[in-house]
């Protein structure tokens, strides 16, 4: 789940994890939908940033995680569990950028 | 430094708490954790003396039961969820992660990884408490830190040893030190009275077949190391993947789909998990 900026903040949107104040007290359930009136209510709290639902996209290209991932197998390649391991992480990595 | 002798490492490591560079919160939580009588209010007493401490185990509690409804705002209420020994073994790891960032960069990153893949792991395999699998994660390098604090120079070597000779780190280990991180830490979870299984799977978490009460636990903690290296999840001294041992890998007989999951789950709630630990 990607924490998105305020001011990048779109209604139709979902809360990840709920939005406390600072003693902790729930004012948005997780899985409430973002609307205009919402995100000025967020804003007006003064939060940066919130949790939105659905996959971050990391920060890196992803060649470069697959290369790094091909260096770091560069030894146990060859081994059938490895192998299928390495399979697994190669899907979840291509599935991250959709 | 000559190969040393192992029981001398050993009462080195198990009296951690005379090292002038082991941090004081470090320290007393130690006593009080050898304490084999701690009941539940001493702890809850020790925790409340430190705001810090208090946020830190909370987030900690509020990770270890991911997905549970609603936080957990009090430490007898965690103990009441999670059992003492849980509770023991996070305020453990809380109070390590500190000294565990400076020690090895990435490492602190690495073992909240290894933790939340045990404990997916340990769910998908029916264990009863899958948040001790989830403990053992967290403590399974804590001997990492502990041979640097008492050892920076040397182990720094051995970190440089490994990587130039393309060895595994516990190889290397085991060359300088005689003993390796997984012994280590052992000795300091048998010396914090956590349960034997969680000795044991800690202890042997790359030999799992050295592993005889808890062969599943190990398995899973074993696998769980394998799992997290292989996505790239902080950094834990090896920077190779390390073969899985097929025992404890065929014991999970775990499909592509399991895999998937775990991968999935991992990546979930190590941003999340990180992210509150910073703040």
């Amino acid at each position: 789940m990607p924490k998105i900026p305020v001011e990048q903040l779109r209604p139709g949107m979902k809360l990840a994890r709920p939005l406390e104040n600072t003693s902790g007290m729930v004012l948005m359930a997780a899985g409430t939908e973002l609307t205009e009136a919402r995100i000025s209510k967020i804003e007006n709290m003064g939060v940066d940033s919130v949790y939105i639902d659905g996959p971050s996209r990391p920060a890196r290209p992803k060649e470069e995680l697959l290369a790094a991932l091909e260096e770091r197998f560069r030894k146990v390649g060859g081994n059938p569990r490895m192998a299928l391991l390495k399979k697994a992480v190669q899907e979840h990595i291509e599935a991250m950028y959709g | 430094m000559a190969e040393m002798d192992p029981r001398a490492l050993r009462s080195r490591v198990e009296n951690i708490s005379t090292i002038p560079t082991i941090p004081s919160v470090l320290k007393q939580l130690s006593t009080i954790i050898e304490n084999p009588k701690i009941s539940l209010n001493e702890i809850s007493y020790f925790v409340s003396q430190d705001p810090a401490l208090t946020t830190k185990i909370l987030q900690m509690v509020n990770s270890a039961l991911y997905g549970f409804p609603g936080r957990i705002s009090s430490v007898n209420h965690a103990v009441m969820l999670l059992g003492l020994n849980v509770v023991k073994g996070l305020l453990l790891s809380v109070s390590v992660f500190e000294i565990m960032h400076k020690a090895m960069i990435g490492l602190r990153e690495h073992s909240i990884g290894v933790a939340i893949a045990s404990k997916v792991l340990g769910r998908m395999k029916g264990l009863k408490e899958p948040e001790e699998v989830f403990v053992a994660g967290l403590l399974h390098d804590v001997g990492k830190v502990i041979l640097t604090l008492v050892w920076p120079e040397e182990y720094d070597r051995t970190v440089k040893e490994a990587e130039a000779a393309g060895i595994a780190i516990f190889d290397a280990e085991r060359g300088r030190f005689s003993e390796t991180h997984a012994a280590v830490a052992g000795w300091l979870a048998e010396k914090w009275h956590f349960p034997r299984k969680l000795c044991e799977c800690i202890a042997n978490h790359h030999r799992p077949q050295g592993s005889s009460l808890a062969s599943l636990e190990t398995a899973i903690v074993h696998t769980a190391d394998v799992i997290v290296k292989a996505r790239g999840i902080g950094y834990s001294g090896d920077r190779l993947v390390p073969e899985v041992n097929p025992g404890a890998w065929d014991t999970l007989g775990l499909s592509e789909a399991d895999l998937r999951e775990i991968l999935k789950e991992l990546e979930d709630s190590v941003e999340q998990t990180e992210e509150e630990f910073r703040s």
